[in-house]
Protein backbone atom coordinates (compact mmCIF):
# COMPACT_ATOMS: atom_id res chain seq x y z
CA UNK A 1 0.00 0.00 0.00
CA UNK A 2 1.06 3.25 -0.65
CA UNK A 3 1.96 6.13 2.23
CA UNK A 4 -1.66 8.14 0.58
CA UNK A 5 -3.54 5.17 0.68
CA UNK A 6 -2.20 4.17 4.46
CA UNK A 7 -3.04 7.33 5.34
CA UNK A 8 -6.42 7.24 3.97
CA UNK A 9 -7.43 3.86 5.40
CA UNK A 10 -8.29 5.53 8.90
CA UNK A 11 -10.41 7.45 7.52
CA UNK A 12 -12.23 5.42 5.35
CA UNK A 13 -12.42 2.67 8.49
CA UNK A 14 -14.49 5.29 9.91
CA UNK A 15 -16.37 6.14 6.88
CA UNK A 16 -17.42 2.89 6.63
CA UNK A 17 -18.25 2.63 10.78
CA UNK A 18 -20.45 5.95 9.78
CA UNK A 19 -22.03 4.96 6.77
CA UNK A 20 -23.29 1.81 8.62
CA UNK A 21 -24.63 3.94 11.54
CA UNK A 22 -26.21 6.35 9.51
CA UNK A 23 -28.47 3.63 7.49
CA UNK A 24 -28.91 1.35 10.03
CA UNK A 25 -30.46 4.09 11.74
CA UNK A 26 -32.64 5.22 8.89
CA UNK A 27 -33.87 1.71 9.15
CA UNK A 28 -34.91 1.60 12.60
CA UNK A 29 -36.10 4.84 13.01
CA UNK A 30 -37.75 6.04 9.63
CA UNK A 31 -39.24 8.82 11.62
CA UNK A 32 -36.32 10.67 12.36
CA UNK A 33 -34.52 14.06 10.89
CA UNK A 34 -32.09 13.60 8.72
CA UNK A 35 -29.53 16.07 6.44
CA UNK A 36 -31.47 14.07 3.35
CA UNK A 37 -34.99 13.22 2.41
CA UNK A 38 -35.99 9.87 2.91
CA UNK A 39 -38.89 7.46 3.14
CA UNK A 40 -42.46 7.99 1.02
CA UNK A 41 -41.55 11.75 0.95
CA UNK A 42 -38.41 11.48 -0.93
CA UNK A 43 -39.74 8.34 -3.23
CA UNK A 44 -42.62 10.70 -4.40
CA UNK A 45 -39.92 13.66 -4.75
CA UNK A 46 -38.27 11.43 -7.44
CA UNK A 47 -41.51 10.73 -9.00
CA UNK A 48 -41.69 6.41 -7.95
CA UNK A 49 -45.20 5.79 -9.08
CA UNK A 50 -48.30 5.61 -6.13
CA UNK A 51 -48.87 2.31 -7.10
CA UNK A 52 -45.74 0.84 -6.70
CA UNK A 53 -45.56 3.09 -3.18
CA UNK A 54 -48.86 1.42 -1.79
CA UNK A 55 -48.14 -1.59 -2.50
CA UNK A 56 -44.55 -2.10 -1.22
CA UNK A 57 -44.43 -3.39 2.61
CA UNK A 58 -44.79 0.11 4.50
CA UNK A 59 -41.46 -0.74 6.46
CA UNK A 60 -38.98 -0.64 2.69
CA UNK A 61 -41.03 2.20 1.73
CA UNK A 62 -40.41 3.91 5.51
CA UNK A 63 -36.52 3.37 5.04
CA UNK A 64 -36.23 4.21 1.44
CA UNK A 65 -32.98 6.59 1.74
CA UNK A 66 -32.34 6.90 -2.52
CA UNK A 67 -31.65 9.89 -4.42
CA UNK A 68 -33.43 10.09 -7.56
CA UNK A 69 -35.17 6.91 -9.39
CA UNK A 70 -32.74 4.34 -11.20
CA UNK A 71 -36.07 2.71 -12.54
CA UNK A 72 -37.25 5.70 -14.91
CA UNK A 73 -34.27 4.38 -17.55
CA UNK A 74 -33.56 0.73 -15.88
CA UNK A 75 -36.01 -0.66 -18.95
CA UNK A 76 -36.38 -4.25 -17.07
CA UNK A 77 -37.35 -7.13 -18.64
CA UNK A 78 -38.85 -9.97 -17.40
CA UNK A 79 -36.33 -13.21 -17.28
CA UNK A 80 -33.69 -10.69 -16.31
CA UNK A 81 -30.61 -10.89 -13.77
CA UNK A 82 -30.31 -7.30 -11.79
CA UNK A 83 -28.02 -6.03 -9.30
CA UNK A 84 -28.96 -4.01 -6.79
CA UNK A 85 -25.64 -2.17 -5.41
CA UNK A 86 -26.87 -1.24 -2.23
CA UNK A 87 -29.92 -2.79 -1.75
CA UNK A 88 -30.93 -0.63 1.85
CA UNK A 89 -34.14 -1.44 3.13
CA UNK A 90 -34.89 -3.30 -0.31
CA UNK A 91 -37.36 -0.79 -1.91
CA UNK A 92 -35.66 -0.43 -5.55
CA UNK A 93 -35.24 -4.31 -5.03
CA UNK A 94 -39.08 -5.27 -5.03
CA UNK A 95 -39.56 -2.61 -7.36
CA UNK A 96 -37.22 -4.48 -10.18
CA UNK A 97 -38.71 -7.67 -9.15
CA UNK A 98 -41.90 -7.25 -9.90
CA UNK A 99 -40.32 -5.95 -13.57
CA UNK A 100 -38.19 -8.86 -14.17
CA UNK A 101 -40.74 -11.25 -12.46
CA UNK A 102 -40.35 -15.01 -11.55
CA UNK A 103 -38.18 -15.87 -14.21
CA UNK A 104 -35.82 -12.79 -13.38
CA UNK A 105 -33.68 -12.59 -10.72
CA UNK A 106 -32.62 -10.01 -8.08
CA UNK A 107 -29.47 -9.52 -6.31
CA UNK A 108 -28.87 -7.23 -3.60
CA UNK A 109 -25.52 -6.27 -2.52
CA UNK A 110 -24.80 -4.37 0.87
CA UNK A 111 -22.26 -3.76 3.67
CA UNK A 112 -24.66 -4.22 6.39
CA UNK A 113 -25.83 -7.68 7.25
CA UNK A 114 -28.79 -6.52 8.68
CA UNK A 115 -29.94 -4.43 6.32
CA UNK A 116 -29.82 -7.87 3.91
CA UNK A 117 -32.16 -9.66 6.05
CA UNK A 118 -34.42 -6.09 6.41
CA UNK A 119 -34.27 -6.40 2.77
CA UNK A 120 -34.97 -9.83 1.94
CA UNK A 121 -37.66 -9.82 4.60
CA UNK A 122 -39.18 -6.74 2.95
CA UNK A 123 -39.49 -8.68 -0.43
CA UNK A 124 -40.54 -11.85 1.19
CA UNK A 125 -43.89 -9.71 2.47
CA UNK A 126 -44.12 -8.22 -0.91
CA UNK A 127 -44.18 -12.20 -2.33
CA UNK A 128 -41.33 -11.86 -4.64
CA UNK A 129 -37.66 -13.07 -4.10
CA UNK A 130 -34.39 -11.09 -3.73
CA UNK A 131 -30.86 -12.84 -2.71
CA UNK A 132 -28.60 -10.28 -0.78
CA UNK A 133 -25.07 -10.80 -0.43
CA UNK A 134 -23.28 -8.78 2.12
CA UNK A 135 -20.28 -7.20 0.51
CA UNK A 136 -18.74 -4.05 -0.61
CA UNK A 137 -18.76 -2.78 -3.69
CA UNK A 138 -15.18 -1.98 -4.19
CA UNK A 139 -15.12 -6.19 -4.14
CA UNK A 140 -18.56 -6.87 -5.31
CA UNK A 141 -19.52 -11.10 -3.90
CA UNK A 142 -20.00 -11.91 -7.77
CA UNK A 143 -18.89 -13.43 -10.65
CA UNK A 144 -17.89 -12.06 -13.62
CA UNK A 145 -20.64 -11.33 -16.76
CA UNK A 146 -23.26 -12.64 -14.32
CA UNK A 147 -26.10 -9.70 -14.25
CA UNK A 148 -27.92 -7.77 -16.90
CA UNK A 149 -28.86 -4.83 -15.55
CA UNK A 150 -27.00 -2.93 -12.83
CA UNK A 151 -29.25 -0.58 -10.55
CA UNK A 152 -27.90 1.57 -7.97
CA UNK A 153 -29.61 4.57 -5.93
CA UNK A 154 -27.52 7.14 -3.54
CA UNK A 155 -24.61 4.71 -3.11
CA UNK A 156 -21.16 4.94 -4.96
CA UNK A 157 -20.67 8.40 -3.78
CA UNK A 158 -20.34 6.82 -0.64
CA UNK A 159 -16.93 5.06 -1.68
CA UNK A 160 -13.06 6.46 -1.98
CA UNK A 161 -12.43 4.57 -4.37
CA UNK A 162 -14.99 5.32 -7.24
CA UNK A 163 -13.05 4.40 -10.16
CA UNK A 164 -12.41 1.06 -8.54
CA UNK A 165 -16.43 0.22 -7.84
CA UNK A 166 -16.80 1.51 -11.84
CA UNK A 167 -14.68 -1.29 -13.10
CA UNK A 168 -16.35 -3.63 -10.86
CA UNK A 169 -19.69 -2.98 -11.85
CA UNK A 170 -18.34 -3.38 -15.74
CA UNK A 171 -16.39 -6.53 -14.22
CA UNK A 172 -19.95 -8.20 -13.14
CA UNK A 173 -22.11 -6.91 -16.30
CA UNK A 174 -22.17 -9.01 -19.01
CA UNK A 175 -21.21 -8.03 -22.03
CA UNK A 176 -24.05 -6.12 -23.71
CA UNK A 177 -25.47 -5.39 -20.01
CA UNK A 178 -26.58 -2.32 -18.87
CA UNK A 179 -26.36 0.02 -15.86
CA UNK A 180 -28.97 2.44 -14.48
CA UNK A 181 -28.00 4.44 -11.71
CA UNK A 182 -28.29 7.66 -9.42
CA UNK A 183 -25.81 9.15 -7.90
CA UNK A 184 -24.76 12.71 -6.48
CA UNK A 185 -21.63 14.04 -8.07
CA UNK A 186 -20.16 17.78 -7.28
CA UNK A 187 -18.59 19.70 -9.64
CA UNK A 188 -16.02 20.88 -7.54
CA UNK A 189 -13.43 19.28 -5.23
CA UNK A 190 -15.22 18.64 -1.50
CA UNK A 191 -12.55 20.66 0.85
CA UNK A 192 -10.68 18.88 3.19
CA UNK A 193 -12.99 19.19 6.24
CA UNK A 194 -15.87 17.80 4.55
CA UNK A 195 -14.04 15.05 3.15
CA UNK A 196 -12.73 14.10 6.67
CA UNK A 197 -15.78 14.82 8.37
CA UNK A 198 -17.63 10.78 8.47
CA UNK A 199 -21.13 12.39 8.86
CA UNK A 200 -20.93 14.79 5.82
CA UNK A 201 -19.36 12.29 3.65
CA UNK A 202 -22.54 9.43 4.72
CA UNK A 203 -24.64 11.69 4.01
CA UNK B 1 -18.56 9.56 -12.72
CA UNK B 2 -18.74 10.33 -16.59
CA UNK B 3 -15.49 10.14 -17.18
CA UNK B 4 -14.71 7.68 -14.89
CA UNK B 5 -17.23 5.40 -16.70
CA UNK B 6 -16.22 6.20 -20.36
CA UNK B 7 -11.97 5.51 -18.62
CA UNK B 8 -13.71 1.77 -17.79
CA UNK B 9 -14.95 1.02 -20.76
CA UNK B 10 -18.91 1.63 -20.87
CA UNK B 11 -20.13 3.13 -24.31
CA UNK B 12 -23.37 5.32 -24.51
CA UNK B 13 -22.76 7.19 -21.48
CA UNK B 14 -25.98 9.54 -20.63
CA UNK B 15 -26.66 11.55 -17.67
CA UNK B 16 -29.33 13.57 -16.27
CA UNK B 17 -29.81 16.06 -13.60
CA UNK B 18 -32.58 14.43 -11.05
CA UNK B 19 -34.88 17.93 -10.83
CA UNK B 20 -36.12 17.87 -7.50
CA UNK B 21 -33.07 16.61 -5.27
CA UNK B 22 -32.36 19.14 -2.43
CA UNK B 23 -30.97 18.41 0.66
CA UNK B 24 -33.86 18.54 3.70
CA UNK B 25 -31.42 20.63 6.16
CA UNK B 26 -31.02 23.84 4.96
CA UNK B 27 -27.22 24.63 5.90
CA UNK B 28 -26.25 21.16 4.08
CA UNK B 29 -28.41 21.97 0.93
CA UNK B 30 -26.27 25.36 0.89
CA UNK B 31 -22.67 24.15 1.75
CA UNK B 32 -24.34 21.31 -1.16
CA UNK B 33 -24.74 24.40 -4.00
CA UNK B 34 -21.48 25.95 -3.00
CA UNK B 35 -19.80 22.88 -4.34
CA UNK B 36 -21.90 22.15 -6.97
CA UNK B 37 -23.29 18.69 -5.68
CA UNK B 38 -26.24 17.62 -7.16
CA UNK B 39 -28.21 13.98 -8.07
CA UNK B 40 -28.04 12.80 -11.23
CA UNK B 41 -29.25 10.00 -13.53
CA UNK B 42 -26.69 7.88 -15.29
CA UNK B 43 -27.28 5.16 -17.65
CA UNK B 44 -24.39 3.76 -19.89
CA UNK B 45 -23.91 0.53 -21.51
CA UNK B 46 -21.22 -2.49 -21.50
CA UNK B 47 -20.42 -3.27 -24.98
CA UNK B 48 -21.14 -6.35 -26.59
CA UNK B 49 -17.67 -6.99 -27.58
CA UNK B 50 -16.25 -6.29 -23.96
CA UNK B 51 -14.53 -8.97 -22.33
CA UNK B 52 -15.81 -9.66 -18.70
CA UNK B 53 -12.05 -7.95 -16.85
CA UNK B 54 -10.91 -4.64 -16.99
CA UNK B 55 -8.99 -4.81 -13.59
Amino acid sequence: MSGAADAQAPLEAVLKDEILRMYQEVADQPGGTFHFYHGREAAELFAYEAEWLDRAPAGAVASFAGVGNPHQRSHLQPGETVLDLGSGAGLDAIIASWQVGPTGRVIGVDLNPSMCAKAQAHVAIAGMQMECREGSMENLPLPDGSVDVVISNGVINLSFQKRRVVQELFRVLRPGGRMSITDIVSAKQLSQSIVNDPKLWAS
Amino acid sequence: MFRLLEESGFSRVRSAVVPRFRFRKGATQDAAEAYGVKAVMVTALKPKDAGPRTS
